[in-house]
This record gives C-alpha cells, sequence and structure tokens, in this order.
C-alpha cells in the first residue's frame, strides 16, 4: 500500500497505521506542539495523546496513529512552517519568559488589543484548520442493548459473555480495530484466549462496535458512541445507543513523567513501545534508557528481551535531570552522569479510565492503595470492571519533578512552572487551577497530564491528592466531530401530486416550508420570469389560470361540537355557519396576535374542512387538540393534507372552462362567492369552495391526490380552447396583494393583531369566549402602535420588502410585500406605519433604492374595490 | 437531552417523539386581570425539581399527554392522560 506525506509516497505493509508506517520510514516529529512550536513525536501510540494529530484527506486533527492506512489517502502535518523539522515559529519557545501563565487574561486587559492581536495568535498557535469545503458522509444510526460493554480487553470480553449468559443482548464498543486490549501486545497482562475472542466474536448475542470510542454516557443510559470508517461510503457514524446496563471496562493508561525536555520526540511511553514492537513490527529505536520504578522496568526489561531494542540503563524517576537533544533525543543527564541513547522508555503511572462512570454522575474518590481515582458510586445500571476499577493496578501517584521546567500538559504547553505560579497567584483549587493554565482542557481531556497536574497542585498547596480532588468529567470525551453530530446531508422534499405535471410545463421552483412549489412557469427556455409571471398574470385576470394549491394544511373536523371547538379557537363564529357555507378563519393566541388564517367550510351538520397556511399545519392541529383536552366535546380532527390535493382555477372563464367537466351547476344564483359543494369533476369526486384569494371568479378544488393529476391535465385540456394557463407563487402573490389579501407573518409578525392589521371584520368580539378574547377586548379600541396600509407609488420604482417608510423625513413603518401592480400600472404594497398617516390619500415617502419616492396611503383594495369580479 | 417519556398510549419512547408544550397552568378566566393575563402569557415559574408538563406525543399517538418531571435530572416520574389524573 501507498499514501502520500507532504506529497510524497511512503510505503506501507498491511495492517499499519499511518503513524507505524511513517515511524518505519524515519518519520519522527509528528507535530509541533500548539504554543511554543516544540516539536513532538509518538507518546502513547493507542489514540489518547495529542502528539500525531495530522490532516488525513483534509479532515484535520486527525490522531494517525489509530488511523489505518488506506491507498492513496494524503496526509499532511498541521500548525509548522515550513515543514515539521524545521518550523520557523519555534522561535515562541525562546519568548517564553514574555508568555507567563494567564498570559492572555494578563496581556489583553482592553477589547482593543485583543481584536488587534487575535488574528496573528489564531495563526500562530492552534490545531489544524477546518476546509469547509471538504465532501465528508457522516451517518447516524440508533442502537438498542440489554447490557453494553465498553471496551474490550480481558474484562471487558469476559463481562460481554457473563452478560451472555444471562441471555442479554449485547453490544461490544471497542476503540482499537482488533479486540484484546493490552494482552496484544504485553506479555505481563496475561494472555487473553483466543478462544475467549472467538467465543465473544461468533456469540448470537454479542454485536461489536469496532474502532467505536464511547464518548458520552447521557440520560437514561443513551450512550454517544464514534465509530470511525464505519464503511467506505462514510468517515464517520454516530451512533445512538440505548441499553439496559452498562460494564465500564476500558482499562487503565500510562502517562507521562515529568522532567525537562520530557516531551523530546524519542521519550515514548511504555505501551506505546510495546504497540510499535508487537502491533506494527517497527522497532522504536536501538539504544534505550528505561525511566521507572524498578518493579516496573524489571517488568518491561523482560518484555523487551529478544527484540532489537537494546536496554542500556534503567533509572528511577528521582535518577533523572533531563532529556537531552534538539528535534529528537541524543541521550539522558542523570545526577551522575550522561547516558547516550536513541530512546527513553517511560514507565508512568497507570489511570483507570473512569471518564465514562464519573459523567454519568458516579462520583470518584482517592485510593492509596491503587495510587488512583477509583468509582466510590456508580449511578444504578453502571458497573465498572477490571483495571478501570483498579484491578491490579499500583502506584504512588504522580511523580514529582526535580526542575519545574517538565511539561505537564502537551495539549496546550503547560509547564509544571505554570501550574506554580498559577497556585501561587491563588488559583489553587484543582478546578479553578483548570479554567485558568487550561491544562487537561486540550484534545487529550487531561488524559496525558490530570495526575500530574493534581499531583503538582497538592504538592503546592501542601494538601494530599485525596483533598485536591480530580476536576469535573463532562461528555464528550473524546471529542466528537461536528460533521459526525450533525449527521448525514438530508433534506427531505414534499412534491404534491402534480410534480411532474408542473415539471413538464417548465416549473422553476421555490422551497416552501416543506414543500417544492412553482414559483413561475418558463414557457421558453429563454423568456425571464418577469415576462412569464405578467403572462400569468394577464391569464388569470382576462381569461383564466390554474395554481396547485396542494400545500395548503388540511384538517377534516367531524361530530357534532366542532362548531364549539372552532368558535373557541377561530375569532370568527363557525357554529352558526350553514352547510354548504365558506367563512374566512383567524386564528389569534391568548394574547390576540395573529397566528394563522385559513377558510372553514362547513361540508354538513356534522363536517367541517379546514385548511391552514402551508407552514402551519402542524401548528393548528396540535393547537386545536391541545384546546380539546378535558372538553368531552364530540369532535374527530383528521389531518388529510396529503390525503387531498388542491387546484384553484381562477379568472373570468373559470366557470366555462369547469362547466366542461362537471354537471354541477356553477352559475352564481346555484353556487355563489363564499360557498362549498361536494360534487364529481371530470369524474373525480371533489370537495369544490367557491373563494377567492386572487380576486377573480374561481373555485378551488380539492380532490383525492391519487386523482390529482389526471384532474390537473383533465383541466388543463377542457381549458384549451381558453388559452388556460398554470399559474406559479409569484403571480398568486401579486395577484392577491392588488386585492390587499394578507399573508400572515409575511404582511405580519409576532406583534401583530387583527385591529391592527385592518381586519377587525373577521373577530367577533360578542362571542362569549375564544382564545384572545381577553386581549382583544381591550386592545380593539388601541390601535395606537401601528396600522397595515396599503400604499400606491405615485413616483417610479419599485420598494424592496422591507424597505423603509419615512414621514417628514423621520422613519414611520416598513413595507411588507411590494409588486409592480399591471392594472394600476404602479407599484403597490403593504406597510406598516404609525395610525397618524393611515388615513385614505395621506402622503408618505417609500424609500427605494436609496431615494425616497412618494406614495400615497390607501385603506381599500387596489383591484376591484367593491370586490364585484369573484362574485360574478 | 436523551431522557424518555414513558407515554400512557405507546410505553417509555425518547423524548425527541414529543413536542415540549410548557408548564401545566390554570388558564384565567375572561374576567381576569389584566396584570394576571400578563403573568400568564410571559412568566414562567422556572422550576428547579417537580413540574407538571404538557407533551405532545409527536411521532407517536399525536395526543397530549402531561408528565411529571423533575427538571433538574430530567427523570420523568409518571405521565398520564389529562383527566385521568393521579
Amino acid at each position: 500500500m501507498k499514501f502520500y506525506f507532504r506529497e510524497k509516497i511512503v510505503e506501507a505493509k498491511q495492517g499499519d497505521t499511518i503513524a507505524a508506517a511513517l515511524y518505519r520510514n524515519g518519520q519522527r516529529i509528528f507535530s509541533r506542539s500548539f504554543k511554543y512550536h516544540r516539536p513532538r513525536g509518538l507518546l502513547c501510540v493507542s489514540g489518547k495523546c495529542p502528539n500525531c494529530l495530522m490532516n488525513v484527506d483534509g479532515v484535520p486533527n486527525v490522531r494517525v496513529c489509530i488511523t489505518p492506512v488506506c491507498d492513496g489517502m494524503k496526509v499532511s502535518p498541521q500548525n509548522a512552517f515550513p515543514s515539521l523539522e524545521l518550523d520557523f515559529l519555534s522561535i515562541t519557545q525562546r519568548l517564553d519568559w514574555l508568555m507567563p501563565v494567564g498570559w492572555y487574561y494578563k496581556t489583553f486587559t482592553h477589547r482593543m488589543m485583543w481584536h488587534v492581536a487575535e488574528p496573528t495568535i489564531r495563526k500562530v498557535a492552534g490545531l489544524g484548520k477546518v476546509l469547509s469545503s471538504e465532501n465528508r458522509e457522516y451517518e447516524h444510526i440508533w442502537m438498542h442493548a440489554d447490557t453494553t460493554v465498553v471496551g474490550g480487553g480481558w474484562a471487558g470480553l469476559q463481562a460481554a459473555l457473563d452478560a451472555c449468559g444471562k441471555g442479554d443482548q449485547v453490544v461490544l464498543v471497542d476503540d482499537q480495530s482488533v479486540l484484546g486490549g493490552q494482552a496484544r501486545y504485553r506479555k505481563s497482562a496475561g494472555e487473553v484466549p483466543a478462544d475467549l475472542i472467538r467465543r465473544v466474536e461468533s456469540h448470537p448475542n454479542v454485536h461489536i462496535l469496532r474502532d467505536s470510542s464511547c464518548f458520552g454516557l447521557y440520560e437514561d443510559y443513551l450512550l454517544g458512541i464514534l465509530q470511525r470508517n464505519p464503511h467506505p461510503g462514510a468517515l464517520e457514524r454516530l451512533v445512538h445507543l440505548r441499553t439496559g446496563k452498562v460494564v465500564v471496562a476500558t482499562g487503565a493508561y500510562e502517562t507521562p513523567l515529568l522532567f525537562p525536555n520530557n516531551d523530546l520526540p524519542g521519550v515514548m511511553l511504555s505501551t506505546g513501545v510495546l504497540r510499535l514492537l508487537h502491533l506494527y513490527g517497527v522497532s522504536p529505536g536501538k539504544r534505550a534508557v528505561i525511566v521507572g520504578s524498578s518493579r516496573a522496568a524489571e517488568e518491561l526489561s523482560v518484555e523487551l528481551s529478544g527484540t532489537t531494542i537494546e536496554v542500556v540503563a534503567a533509572l528511577v524517576p528521582e535518577q533523572v535531570v533531563s532529556a537531552i537533544g534538539h528535534g529528537c533525543v541524543r541521550g539522558i543527564r542523570t545526577l551522575s552522569s550522561v547516558i547516550a541513547c536513541d530512546l527513553i522508555v517511560v514507565c508512568g503511572p497507570r489511570v483507570p479510565d473512569v471518564g465514562l462512570s464519573a459523567q454519568a454522575g458516579g462520583n470518584l474518590a482517592w485510593s492509596e492503595v491503587h495510587g488512583a481515582f477509583l468509582p466510590s458510586s456508580l449511578p444504578p445500571q453502571v458497573s465498572v470492571v477490571g483495571e478501570a476499577n483498579g484491578e491490579g493496578v499500583t502506584g504512588v501517584g504522580a511523580h514529582l519533578p526535580l526542575s519545574k521546567r517538565a511539561f505537564v500538559c502537551f495539549c496546550s504547553d503547560v509547564s509544571s512552572q505554570d501550574l506554580c505560579d498559577a497556585t501561587a497567584e491563588g488559583f489553587d483549587h484543582i478546578e479553578t487551577l483548570k479554567r485558568y493554565t487550561t491544562a487537561t482542557m486540550g484534545p487529550c481531556q487531561g488524559r496525558m497530564c490530570q495526575l500530574s497536574a493534581i499531583g503538582v497542585c497538592a504538592h503546592e498547596t501542601g494538601r494530599s491528592t485525596a483533598e485536591t480532588g480530580v476536576t469535573t468529567s463532562r461528555p464528550p470525551n473524546p471529542g466528537v466531530t461536528l460533521g459526525a453530530l450533525a449527521g448525514p446531508r438530508h433534506h427531505p422534499i414534499r412534491r404534491t401530486p402534480m410534480h411532474y405535471s408542473h415539471e413538464k410545463l417548465g416549473a422553476v421552483w421555490m422551497d416552501m416550508s416543506d414543500w417544492r412549489r412553482p414559483r413561475f412557469y418558463k414557457t421558453l427556455p429563454t423568456s425571464e420570469e418577469k415576462e412569464c409571471v405578467l403572462a400569468e398574470y394577464h391569464a388569470v385576470r382576462e381569461g383564466v389560470g390554474i395554481i396547485d394549491v396542494s400545500t395548503l394544511g388540511k384538517l377534516d373536523l367531524r361530530g357534532a361540537d366542532c362548531g364549539k371547538l372552532l368558535d373557541k379557537v377561530y375569532t370568527h363564529r363557525f357554529s352558526d355557519l350553514r352547510s354548504g357555507r365558506v367563512r374566512y378563519a383567524l386564528m389569534c393566541d391568548e394574547g390576540g396576535i395573529i397566528l394563522d388564517d385559513g377558510t372553514i367550510a362547513r361540508l354538513n351538520d356534522d363536517r367541517y374542512f379546514v385548511t391552514t397556511t402551508t407552514g402551519n399545519l402542524e401548528f393548528v392541529h396540535q393547537w386545536l387538540e391541545w384546546y380539546l383536552v378535558g372538553t368531552a366535546w364530540d369532535v374527530h380532527i383528521a389531518n388529510v393534507t396529503a390525503g387531498y390535493a388542491a387546484i384553484n382555477v381562477a379568472g373570468p372563464n373559470s366557470r366555462a372552462v369547469l362547466g366542461k367537466l362537471t354537471d354541477c351547476d356553477l352559475a352564481s344564483s346555484a353556487f355563489p362567492y363564499m360557498t362549498c359543494r361536494e360534487a364529481e369533476v371530470a369524474r373525480i369526486r371533489v370537495i369544490m369552495l367557491r373563494i377567492g384569494f386572487v380576486g377573480e371568479t374561481g373555485w378551488e378544488i380539492h380532490c383525492p391526490a391519487e386523482s390529482a393529476e389526471s384532474l390537473w391535465n383533465g383541466l388543463l385540456q377542457a381549458g384549451a380552447d381558453y388559452k388556460i394557463r398554470p399559474f406559479g407563487v409569484e403571480a398568486q402573490r401579486l395577484l392577491r396583494l392588488e386585492k390587499r389579501h394578507v399573508i400572515v407573518s409575511v404582511d405580519t409578525d409576532a406583534l401583530t393583531n387583527p385591529y391592527e392589521a385592518d381586519m377587525s371584520w373577521a373577530v367577533k368580539i360578542d362571542k362569549p369566549d375564544f382564545v384572545g378574547k381577553a386581549y382583544l377586548a381591550n386592545a380593539g379600541a388601541d390601535t395606537s402602535r401601528e396600522r397595515l396600509i396599503g400604499f400606491v407609488l405615485t413616483g417610479s420604482g419599485l420598494p424592496a420588502d422591507g424597505a423603509a417608510v419615512v414621514v417628514d423625513g423621520k422613519l414611520a413603518g416598513r413595507v411588507t410585500s411590494s409588486r409592480y401592480s399591471p392594472s394600476q400600472e404602479k407599484a403597490v404594497g403593504l406597510a406598516w406605519i404609525k395610525p397618524a398617516q393611515a388615513k385614505e390619500g395621506a402622503c408618505i415617502d417609500v424609500r427605494v433604492d436609496g431615494k425616497l419616492v412618494p406614495a400615497k396611503v390607501t385603506m381599500q383594495p387596489f383591484y376591484d374595490p367593491q370586490g364585484t369580479r369573484l362574485r360574478l | 437531552m436523551s431522557f424518555l417519556v414513558p407515554c400512557p398510549n405507546c410505553g417509555r419512547r425518547s423524548v425527541y417523539e414529543f413536542r415540549f408544550g410548557g408548564e401545566v397552568r390554570q388558564v384565567p378566566s375572561l374576567e381576569a386581570t389584566q396584570a394576571e393575563w400578563q403573568n400568564y402569557r410571559f412568566n414562567r415559574t422556572n422550576a428547579a425539581g417537580i413540574q407538571t408538563e404538557w407533551w405532545f406525543h409527536y411521532f407517536g399517538c399525536r395526543q397530549w399527554l402531561q408528565a411529571v418531571r423533575n427538571t433538574v435530572s430530567n427523570e420523568v416520574l409518571h405521565a398520564y392522560l389529562p383527566g385521568e389524573k393521579h
């Protein structure tokens, strides 16, 4: 296999991680540190430390020590210029005296200073760069389990089999690609019998998630799990796993020792050395010095016997003065001598990984016996087993250095000196110390540094480790990419049943809540929106047009008490609506604010057909249901929005066209304005409402969705002689604006009441009770705030929606809708203005393209003010 | 937020299936003063502890429920259809 590192080809072996392949090919520096740009090499080789973060195929901050090589992948270092080996910004380590602990707080005492310095600091310090253009796929899946075991080592495997024995469905989560935990590379850990792994892998009740990090345990036992490379089509997968019980078997991890230059490439944790050796067959060095307790050193010598590594010395931490070398280890200085070597193997304190149980609400307590913080109490269904529970872990806690120039926090370059200074400055509680120094807050989330930080804090304050305590664990840990949280790019679209007919007719689409609607129809590929909309407009005003209004919310209400419910939630009265009649419906909240509008048709004594605006259907449905709770009224509400399609046929010739397709008497004497009938059109059972949003003779026809396309095409055929034309939302908006019909939430906002919107006719304030009455009864007289008015521009130009209204040089309101009106041959629109100017004929100015253009106020519809045309 | 709501119709379901409808409170009468209405519209108890709430089972039985929840721990003690109380 081959991949690219800084545009050079690197050979890799089967099973290699990126880090293993690079190390085998001689790469020693893997990153530059956050603040001082110090060279950093492999440390833990298990995805726990921050030392190997690189950019892989455009994704920043990838831990290359656990990322398998894929053929052809492109890997590049980050935070280093011009290269990892020579980084100009490493000059900052000579300037460390300029940047004491709490540098930000001490230096940027004025806001302006920070604004000036921030761009530079962002460039100099930090991690990788996010490329927003990257095309990555992420997935979400939901899973359930009786028992979830986190950790695939000896203890986890055993726990999984135990749970299976009780008949549980088990999910086993492991952050490595091969089960077995540390037994895979450590003889002393005791061999996990191949048989145990095989039994777990082949057990029908066990589902194994490999390469998966469990980053959080949330309420009611929901585990957040990030699975890397679940399949070639996805980079990461977020698993939402709801589980009955959780067994935490996350083991223990090794942490660094503190001595000057303890971050030099070539200073490696003993587990890292063993992983390189035994998992990838890479020799980390030739001459090694072991630093650690004599027992740990002895154990490690056994592990290293028979390998290519020659152990030249074993030192206890107290003997070490510093590591020597530039860019990589050349030797180690002890109290008595200098020993040349190319590898310093650190046997650091082992820390039980208890983060998951702690963030789930369990408490931690210091155990002198184990030299570690261990769970002292746990949530009911959580248990901790194996090394995570301290089994086999012995230690004395943090090792404190002779010199204070040792790095505690590798993520953000915090030294033991910094921690001592911060403590001296008064940040002597472990939580404030963390926030002030940012130790434990970097990519490793304290895994490498927490124990040392606690040790330094305890030492400086003269308290015991138990008294010093531990910082709060919070999810997510390890960190989760935002892409994984955001999930797949998935935007569902609702299409009306006539969608593909519109497409054939040249529809240009617009989005309206979840729906896609034709904005206008492009009759010729060369035609422009303006001329198409105008042609559609004239078709409706002078001939006949049809529009798909299937996106309207439709509710079918049945039962003896529907009238009572509608009287309660709408401002108009509906209990007295006669069968076969239609009424405009306006809905307000308790404060009299307009929520929604529509029409309500009474089909018979016990059945009402309610329409809502496109985006508000779900809300209105829930609102009606809420007002039904506890009433014992006989009302059944069915949402029939998807079941019915709707077509509005409008224009002077609409009667003639419809007449061809139905036996229903369409004459105004038999089927007047604001009435409804159930009838047959083109042999399809439909509900016909004679209403006129666009201001012409017209019918809104609701038909079963499956017949909609046939009805639509039937109407187009029947209307061919009359030059029938489909029209889109843009023409509809122009037509309704000429009639001054309001669109809720376009012309109204979250403060609009019906009186202000000039719709007092829709409010029956004498009704005994309705939602909003308490407010409207008082507000009815008070229209001192603003009024919705119509205006006709006397000058030329077209105001944008939202343009300012100016009176006597002062801002006096805003335009909500404005269009060029073909019937007025001028721009017209709706605007909110102060009540003083809300009079017929008043003069206002409207800002158009930065200039003030005079306009006249009107309280009448611009077109057909008497409404005679829609009654024809 | 990941807790489960024990819907009386559908059983324990993820909170993501529900729409929160606010604290259960008495709607003022028509005769109530302006101040009482304002209090109803704009003020909330915001209890840290046990609170009775409206929940609508949006992706389920599509019924309004009342649930008794500890707002600190997000533990839902019980849920019932309004009227079938306690």
